[in-house]
């Protein structure tokens, strides 16, 4: 008996705790970030937090949205889809927020997206950019503000079938999201350019940190080119050991240069090297960017990266579709992002209907030393990659949709 | 496939196999003598990578000097990590159950994993190799990292001095009567403990180099400690727990045969420790030159 | 464990407690939205307490640790996941083939890894289970690699406290079906063999063969938890394989009371509140959660290695 009691009394205690936490005031407006946050994840978090925290700030100054001030709620995905959909469940019941900013992993973002799409929650993301979130995973409450995989392989195809290139290769960590890549890739510039001489690529282990076995073997089929899915700290890692190898001497390799892989590979990084960022402060030279970035690194002492551009862009979109609908409602905001124009950061933007894609594109640049910079290399030459040239054509996404079904 | 090629793959190979085997010596001494399998093996020796780094970024000059200034002072931060860590709790569970012994290092894998998570954070870190170890080294016209050479000349350098330790010294006669004969030792009047904490030490001392050989190697983050410690227990599995020299072996076949592997197939060659395991367990369940069940 | 049989009191003591499990997601239904968040959390606890027992048929009774049970979790979880969304089963039959494939994994791993005693079990369950997980995430045109399978049906009959109700109602059948098998002449055996192997061999008993039976069922008990947490996530994910999930059961049942049928439940329940309760007192405490998990561990093995359920006994039943 003394056990049922017990029993019995921690569950009424538990009650208690759920029933009485704190329910926010509903004259704010509260944003829920699933953020991840440990390992590879931290770097971004970083940014990103940052970046929101700025636009909040900015915002609430001016007296809010709607006459609603801004209130952030982070919870941690961990890199984890099955933790991503826990807490996104709980940021939308639990603490009721009205928005969500989505996570840095594409595949926590698939799982987030449809617990989302559960609730009609207005959903955007910013840094996880796989295609599957516009095409087979598509719903109406959700936006995207990076360039998808779909924008920056055909990108970055079309840019290289107009020089003179012909041998390619590939390096990359074998899983999903690099046989994509190269798959998409290869197709593309197969059609663009007939004469290209696609080489067998090299498959690395996934979280591989020793590179030493593979370079030899890319350096074995003699490319001009190296596409390749590394990124972050794994691409930083294996340009800095190729060096010794003398890869660069004979082939460029061209992947996502984004900020933090610069900075990390710092002087390091050879010149002359041909790659492509998706939100490069230093090459976007519209006035709303320029002041960003001097905000931005007055307020924290250092450059925006491409992910904190992007979350903050995200944000202006939101407000955007906020003030003319002059709501918060999930479906009415939802109709009002079909073709919503905006100021981005990046230029005049908008997001197409029929998947609410930005059409926002890629840029491709050279590696070069610049002297504002003391501590990495940036790009220079940047030329954009106009989302409309590379995105996937209305029918072609009816078509993708269609056999998901 | 030239031949030369096949060569230079076989060099790469033995470098990985050489750090494996540092470090796989040290957690197959300890469960020689101590009977417990260190999960947290793996941890000190990530442990010892992100303090290599740490201390590599206090130098302006990063030269050979403070390069093996480090391979000094790592190794010996981790011995007193691991000192500090049998005192207060290894010594605990001597005579405790298997299980919670297993535990107990698992646990500790957690807490250290995710310490070293929140002193250096999540990003990769490495250290520059010292300017003497940087180049290459022309070679069969390919170029060979001079720093492969560097553990290639190291690894049987620290085999041998491990042998020497072990067959040569007094200290290694105990230790080594420890793993056979442990009611002895007490019997003739050694100080059991000071074999058992001595050994302890020595492993972590073994950790710490392998750790502060990979931080110039390749880089570093938060994975490799599992990493490791999977293909530790993989290398004394085949092996078989206690030997030096079946460490030796198994490590540079891991190395060997996972180098040659990445050229066909990579995934082939994650598969590999797992398939030689497999292999072993079937044909000669207590190792290649173990003994047969302990 | 000793006592004989289903004695008044137990009965009284258990039918009260079950009534309670019933009638939860109804008063949680009452707190609105926030309640309807908890009731997916409690059917989250239902799903991992049953993977958890599942562990500690291995673990607390075999005396065998094993830390690679989310191979079978994982499997259940993909054989759900791929008989839905690719071959178009309905929902029960693939609940029903998720145990069947999960105990045909464990066969395979098993007959590996009882070669061995002790610590090397314990690292090849390890390192297989670390070998399926890569395994799944390359083989992404199958799996969909680290994408997982996303959008997987759930039947309209399901809303969130009829699921809850019947993961409740698996739960606690397979609870009976444990207690069945753990006093069963089979169960004996386990027990002989974990005291002492080599009097049970010499007793007769063919240790290995017993040990990967239990195994089996282990791995069988785990593949329906597997299963049961992709139909309400409605995704499978490779995570689901992935070594730190086998992290979980374990601490669960050390925490619980692994010489106990029912400690694993507490234990798994235990965390898993402590983990969202931790969450919303203040962000930064989640960032520290491994730490403090792995603390609570060490402190547990040290000084209280037979959990929550052991110490109970200690203090509140003193006999």
């Amino acid at each position: 008996m003394k056990k049922v009691v017990f029993i019995l009394l921690v569950l009424f205690f538990a009650w208690g705790t759920i029933a009485s936490a704190p329910v926010f005031g509903q004259d704010k407006i509260k944003l829920g970030f699933i953020a991840d946050m440990p390992g590879i994840g931290a770097t971004f978090y970083k940014s990103q937090k940052e970046a929101i925290e700025m636009f909040i700030e900015e915002t609430n100054a001016k007296g809010g949205i709607l006459g609603k001030k801004l209130e952030l709620v982070i919870r941690d995905s961990q890199l984890k889809p099955d933790v991503g959909s826990n807490v996104a469940r709980e940021l939308i019941l639990n603490e009721k927020c009205d928005f969500l900013i989505g996570p840095t992993s594409s595949a926590v973002a698939l799982a987030v997206t449809k617990v989302a799409q559960e609730f009609k929650k207005i959903i955007f993301f910013h840094t996880s950019n796989t295609e599957k979130l516009t095409t087979t995973d598509f719903h109406p409450y959700m936006f995207q503000v990076v360039p998808n995989t779909g924008i920056e392989g055909g990108g970055i195809a079309l840019y290289l079938s107009k020089k003179p290139y012909k041998r390619y290769t590939f390096i990359g960590p074998d899983y999903a999201y690099g046989q994509t890549q190269w798959a998409s890739f290869k197709e593309d510039l197969k059609r663009l350019k007939p004469d290209v001489e696609i080489l067998d690529a090299v498959w690395v282990k996934v979280g591989e940190t020793n590179y030493s076995s593979y370079i030899p073997t890319l350096m074995a089929r003699n490319p001009e080119v190296i596409y390749s899915s590394l990124w972050g700290g794994g691409l930083s890692s294996f340009i800095k050991q190729a060096l010794p190898y003398g890869l660069f001497k004979k082939a460029t390799i061209t992947s996502l240069f984004d900020l933090d892989m610069l900075r990390a590979t710092g002087m390091d990084m050879p010149e002359g090297l041909l790659g492509y960022a998706r939100c490069p402060f230093y090459a976007i030279n519209t006035p709303e960017m320029k002041a960003f970035t001097k905000r931005f690194y007055d307020k924290y002492k250092e450059w925006p990266s491409d992910w904190a551009i992007m979350v903050y862009d995200g944000l202006l979109v939101l407000q955007e579709a906020i003030k003319k609908t002059q709501s918060l409602d999930s479906e009415k905001i939802a109709k009002a992002l079909d073709g919503l124009k905006w100021n981005s950061l990046r230029g005049p933007r908008y997001i197409r209907a029929e998947d609410h894609m930005a059409n926002v594109g890629i840029y491709v640049g050279i590696t070069t030393k610049d002297p504002r910079f003391k501590d990495f290399l940036i790009m220079k030459n940047v030329e954009e990659v106009p989302a409309e040239k590379v995105w996937m054509s209305v029918e072609e996404l009816k078509k993708v949709r269609q056999q998901a079904k | 496939m030239e031949i030369n090629f096949l060569l230079f793959q076989l060099l790469n190979g033995l470098t990985e196999g050489m750090i494996l085997f540092i470090v796989a010596s040290g957690l197959s001494l300890v469960f020689g003598v101590l009977r417990v399998i260190n999960f947290a093996h793996g941890s000190l020796y990530m442990i010892g990578a992100y303090l290599a780094f740490s201390l590599s970024t206090r130098f302006p000059q990063f030269t050979l000097g403070p390069y093996l200034l480090l391979m000094i002072l790592v190794p010996a931060g981790i011995a007193a990590i691991g000192l500090l860590l049998e005192v207060t709790l290894f010594r605990r569970i001597y005579g405790k159950e298997h299980l919670l012994q297993l535990l107990l290092t698992y646990a500790l894998v957690l807490v250290l994993d995710d310490l070293v998570r929140l002193v250096w954070g999540g990003d990769i870190r490495n250290v520059p190799r010292p300017p003497s170890l940087a180049g290459s080294v022309e070679f069969l016209s390919l170029s060979f990292p001079t720093y492969n050479i560097f553990i290639l000349l190291l690894g049987p350098a620290i085999a041998l001095g491990l042998w020497w330790l072990l067959y040569r010294t007094h200290a290694g006669n105990l230790i080594r009567a420890a793993v056979t004969y442990p009611e002895m030792l007490g019997a003739l009047g050694t100080n059991v403990t000071w074999v058992m904490t001595g050994t302890f030490v020595l492993g972590c001392v073994l950790a710490g180099i392998g750790g502060v050989l990979m931080s110039a190697l390749a880089n570093i983050d938060l994975g490799i400690a599992m990493e490791k410690i999977i293909d530790c227990f993989a290398v004394v599995v085949i092996g078989g727990l206690g030997s030096v020299w079946g460490v030796l072996l198994s490590s540079l076949i891991i190395g060997v045969g996972k180098s040659y592997l990445s050229l066909i197939l990579v995934r082939l060659a994650m598969v590999f420790p797992f398939f030689v395991m497999a292999l072993v367990l079937v044909i000669r369940p207590w190792g290649l030159f173990g003994k047969p069940e302990r | 464990m000793s006592e004989p049989r289903f004695s008044r009191k137990t009965m009284a003591g258990s039918a009260v407690i079950v009534a309670a499990l019933v009638i939860l997601p109804y008063i949680l239904m009452t707190l609105g939205k926030r309640g309807e968040y908890w009731i997916w959390v409690i059917t989250e606890m239902v799903i991992m307490a049953l993977f958890a027992i599942s562990l500690n048929l291995i673990l607390g009774f075999g005396g065998m640790v094993s830390f690679g049970h989310s191979a079978f979790y994982g499997t259940g979880a993909y054989t759900v996941a791929l008989l839905i969304k690719k071959a178009g089963f309905p929902f029960f039959l693939a609940l029903a083939a998720a145990p069947l494939l999960a105990g045909a994994a464990a066969a395979i791993i098993g007959w590996f890894c009882v070669r061995r005693i002790g610590l090397y079990f314990a690292i090849l369950t390890l390192a297989f289970s670390q070998l399926l997980y890569m395994i799944a995430f390359q083989w992404y045109t199958f799996t969909g690699g680290d994408d997982g399978i996303h959008g997987i049906h759930r039947p309209d009959f399901f809303g969130p406290v009829h699921y809850y109700l019947f993961c409740l109602a698996i739960l606690i059948a397979s609870l009976l079906v444990m207690r069945m098998i753990t006093r069963s002449a089979f169960g004996l055996a386990i027990r002989t063999i974990r005291e002492n192997s080599e009097r049970a061999k010499f007793i007769g008993i063919h240790v290995q063969r017993y040990q990967l039976l239990n195994f089996i069922i282990a791995g069988a008990f785990a593949g329906i938890s597997g299963g049961l947490i992709t139909e309400l996530n409605r995704f499978a994910q490779t995570d689901f394989l992935h070594w730190t999930k086998s992290s979980e059961p374990i601490f669960a049942s050390l925490v619980g009371g692994m010489y106990s049928l029912i400690g694993p439940v507490i234990g798994s329940t235990i965390l898993m509140f402590l983990k969202i309760v931790l969450q919303q007192i203040h962000q930064s405490l989640v960032e520290i959660w491994a730490l403090f998990l792995g603390l609570i561990l060490l402190l547990v093995v040290l000084f209280a290695p037979e959990g929550i359920t052991g110490l109970y006994q200690k203090f509140v039943r003193k006999t």
